[in-house]
């Protein structure tokens, strides 16, 4: 039996740039015969036009909607047939690519990506099915109570020209409803480039057979200039706030507690940041707001706290627990408890270290499969940390010490001016 | 300690063993590609094995096994899921109709960690009634955030008109009122009557040595023996349906939503691999026949089906989340009128070879990673055995058009099928 490879992913991982800006990372695996491909191209919510959500959603979705080459059907007719998925999701910088295939099919789902990401037709049936599609799907969204609870903080925390910020339903559907052909067109033309593209393949692959593939199917792309990102930092709310959001027959209330985090990947403390949230939220079995109030109270099902969105952004930071409607105030009220008593007290030592081995152990479980590996290489490299960073990780994590956290702990958490929102059967 | 078991077959890469003393049934599934393992045990008890008065009570269980054992405790320092994380683990437990199992996928220097923990709680759990208190308003408000989901709840009413006399009539969370009553007496009876080596499967899969694994679980597990009692079995049998049940669910909610349900056989049935084609060809991405009839045409926003493999016969399910202003008998016949289609015509070679290659592609994607494995092992110990896992691509390649014709003629029919709509109310 082959023994695992131990050797570094630096040294098992190509990476080149093309001529036109693709980044190409390869890592060969041949435990099994299947390949994943993770990337990001920066073309999401952050380059909407003023007053516009959902155009960059609709772009990512109608990538895989015709070409000039193939409709919708023939494109999905060729990857259903051998099990194949490409699938684009828009996020609030970026449009993420994944896909997943066996590796004799690779060719062609690499030539299909191509395709979907150079010549997409935008035919207008499509785009009004996807548009009554999308348009539903907010309505059903607007049942969710977690949903309805985070999209109401948002909308407290974030000025709307602030990519975090989510507004009301009713504003996303009239948004969607005025979308043409022409909107999607300009955004494609606009942002969707080779410069901002990041591909990285793992799996069963010849690392010079892939490059070969790339630049004979997008070497010749040009496309949309890379845009800046230049979003400035997101202050903490002056006060504490409460929020009711009613929602009628709801067994379940969800409430969340939040702020601005002020924390993207770039902050040199960004770690530390991570650490102090996981001793107290990370886990809702084992952490402090889950030792207490699922755990010793049991008042919920789930309390977790987390960035929710900090990368290229600031997103919210956000501490989120359901519960029934009975419980909301004691639970409101422990969770805070439990804030105060850990920025007041900081990490325990011990704390520190459990911390520092789970994250590191979580890593390695989650570089188990081609996905994982791909989507951890994808994101070191659309934040600048080289491949090494998968290598330095844990020697990063277990260089952090108590002042540190304590330190990140102060300056992150601020639960003396989050807003609090309740979402369900309450009033 | 190796020589403590007894080999019984080696089969496409998997080996299983039994463990003597104790009959434990042991699979390992050795693929060292990433330094990852995962172990599973899987008990063979489920809600199947409840009836009204402690409907939800494997799964309460189920949670009262992470309250500790006096090796792994809270004031020990030694928390089951905080030991577990500590190591980076991914890790938890879930009940399903015919099984219930515990699992964690980690770091593969902690192997033993997993199988002495497994172990451990397989005997020694407290199940306090402290616990109990506790945690049954845990699983409660587990209950409440299932109920805000008008789709999960049109599921647990089909499934309930659909099965009057099997307990595949209440669902595993259980009824409300059960979950508040059961008293922890009842919960330990439970532990004792099915929680023993010879009721279980204990899986690992990735990268570890065969040698060390054996030796390992025979240390640990090597100690428990056998339940004193015959495992106890179920034998509630669900008469045929003998005629259409529909009903209606109506509460607050945005759209509209209806299932199907017809009954099919249990897993072990040869129609099985036939219906797993089905479910693809019916619902498996933009091609899909169903897609095409409801979702292309602008009748519903989803649509999906499942064909259910349970140890006693189950359901094969229809449920379409409908567009707004779209009638639910509307949305219905163009359902039907697909499934019908299916009784007249056979389908193409193509769409065939298509719906068996999205099988055969997703259990090679499963094998990506050790959980994927040990999870799918799992589930076929629960409802078969695991070769039924094994060896299902290659009855998935044996499936004919003919088959698919006859198979829906045969189950998909006015009297076997139970049909529900939820219908949002209007605003009071």
């Amino acid at each position: 039996m082959k023994a695992v490879n131990s050797r570094s992913f630096a040294a098992r991982t190509s990476r080149e740039v093309l001529p036109n800006g693709i980044r190409l990372l390869v890592l060969e695996n041949r435990a099994n015969p299947t390949v994943s491909i993770s990337g990001y191209l920066l073309a999401g919510a952050y380059f909407n036009p003023p007053d516009k959500y959902l155009l960059s959603r609709l772009t990512a979705d109608m990538l895989s909607k015709g070409t000039a080459q193939r409709s919708k059907l023939e494109i999905a007719e060729a990857l259903e047939s051998i099990g194949a998925h490409i699938s684009f999701s828009s996020n609030t910088f970026t449009v993420s690519i994944s896909t997943q295939s066996l590796s004799k099919d690779f060719s062609t789902v690499l030539r299909s990506l191509a395709e979907e990401l150079r010549e997409p037709s935008f035919p207008a049936d499509e785009l009004d099915k996807l548009k009554q599609r999308l348009i539903a799907s907010i309505k059903h969204n607007q049942e969710e109570t977690r949903l309805r609870a985070i999209e109401r903080l948002t909308q407290v925390i974030y000025p709307p020209n602030n990519p975090f910020y989510q507004p009301p339903a009713d504003h996303l559907i009239s948004e969607v409803e005025a979308t043409t052909p022409d909107d999607v067109k300009q955004f494609y033309q606009h942002r969707y480039g080779a410069a901002s593209l990041i591909l990285v393949v793992v799996g069963d692959v010849d690392t010079a057979e892939v490059h070969r593939l790339v630049v004979e199917t997008l070497g010749d792309w040009q496309g949309a200039p890379a845009s800046p990102i230049n979003l400035p930092e997101t202050p903490l709310q002056a006060e504490p706030r409460r929020e009711l959001v009613y929602l009628r027959d709801k067994a379940n209330v969800d409430v969340v507690i939040g702020h601005a985090s002020r924390l993207r990947r770039a902050n040199p403390d960004y770690l530390a940041a991570i650490i102090a949230n996981r001793a107290l939220g990370q886990s809702t079995l084992s952490s402090r707001l889950g030792l207490k109030v699922r755990d010793e109270l049991g008042l919920t099902y789930g309390i977790n706290s987390f960035y929710a969105d900090s990368g290229l952004g600031d997103g919210p930071y956000l501490i989120t627990v359901t519960v029934a409607p009975t419980n909301v105030e004691r639970a409101i009220e422990a969770t805070r408890q439990i804030v105060e008593e850990y920025i007041a007290g900081g990490i325990r030592e011990e704390e520190l270290k459990d911390e520092q081995s789970s994250i590191i152990g979580s890593f390695k479980v989650g570089l188990a499969t081609n996905a994982g590996m791909a989507s951890q290489l994808a994101s070191a490299e659309l934040h600048n940390l080289g491949v090494s960073h998968l290598d330095n990780f844990p020697d990063l994590i277990m260089a952090l010490t108590k002042p540190e956290v304590d330190a990140a702990i102060t300056k992150y958490l601020h639960p003396e001016c989050a807003t609090t929102v309740i979402a369900g059967t309450y009033a | 300690m190796a020589d403590a078991f007894t080999k019984i077959t080696d089969y496409e890469g998997i080996q299983e063993y039994r463990l003597d003393c104790n009959q434990m049934k042991v699979l390992l599934a050795p693929r060292r590609a990433a330094p990852v393992v995962a172990f599973m045990v899987v008990y063979r008890v489920g809600s199947r094995n409840e009836a009204v008065g402690h409907t939800g009570a494997t799964h309460l269980l189920e949670h009262l096994m992470f309250k500790g054992t006096p090796t792994f405790n809270k004031h020990a320092g030694r928390q089951i899921a905080a030991t577990l994380q500590k190591y980076g683990a991914v890790f938890n437990a879930d009940t399903w109709n015919d099984r219930t199992r515990y699992y964690e996928m980690l770091p593969s220097d902690q192997l033993e960690l997993a199988i002495h923990l497994e172990a451990d709680r397989m005997r020694n759990s407290f199940i306090a009634d402290e616990d109990r208190q506790a945690e049954m308003t845990v699983v409660r408000n587990e209950l409440e955030r299932g109920e805000n989901d008008p789709g999960r709840i049109l599921d647990e009413r089909l499934w309930a008109a659909a099965f009057r006399e099997h307990p595949y009539h209440h669902p595993t969370i259980g009824w409300r009122s059960d979950v508040e009553g059961v008293p922890t007496w009842r919960l330990k009876e439970f532990y004792d009557t099915y929680y023993h080596p010879n009721n279980a499967t204990a899986i690992v899969a990735g990268d570890f040595e065969e040698h060390t694994a054996l030796t390992l679980i025979a240390k640990h597990f090597g100690k428990i023996p056998a339940s004193p009692h015959p495992i106890p079995l179920i034998y509630t049998v669900e008469p045929p349906q003998e005629g259409e049940i529909r009903f209606i669910l109506r509460r607050a909610g945005q759209l509209g939503i209806i299932e199907i349900g017809w009954h099919t056989p249990q897993a072990r049935h040869p129609d099985t691999p036939v219906l797993a084609v089905l479910d693809m060809i019916l619902s498996a991405g933009v091609t899909s026949r169903l897609y095409q009839a409801l979702v292309e045409t602008q009748m519903a926003i989803s649509v999906d089906t499942q064909a259910y493999q349970f140890l006693d016969p189950g359901l094969f399910t229809l449920t379409a989340v409908l567009r707004p202003g779209i009638k639910h008998a509307e949305a219905e016949a163009a359902a039907l009128e697909e499934i019908e289609k299916l009784k007249t015509e056979e389908v193409s070679d193509r769409e065939l070879q298509k719906a068996k290659n999205i099988i055969t592609a997703q259990l090679i994607y499963l094998r990506d990673s050790p959980f994927g494995v040990v999870s799918a092992m799992a589930e076929a110990e629960a409802v078969a055995d695991w070769k039924f896992y094994v060896d299902l691509p290659k009855k998935i390649e044996q499936v004919t058009a003919a088959d698919i014709r006859r198979v829906v003629i045969q189950y998909f029919t006015a009297d076997n099928r139970t049909v529900g709509y939820f219908i949002p109310k209007e605003e009071e």
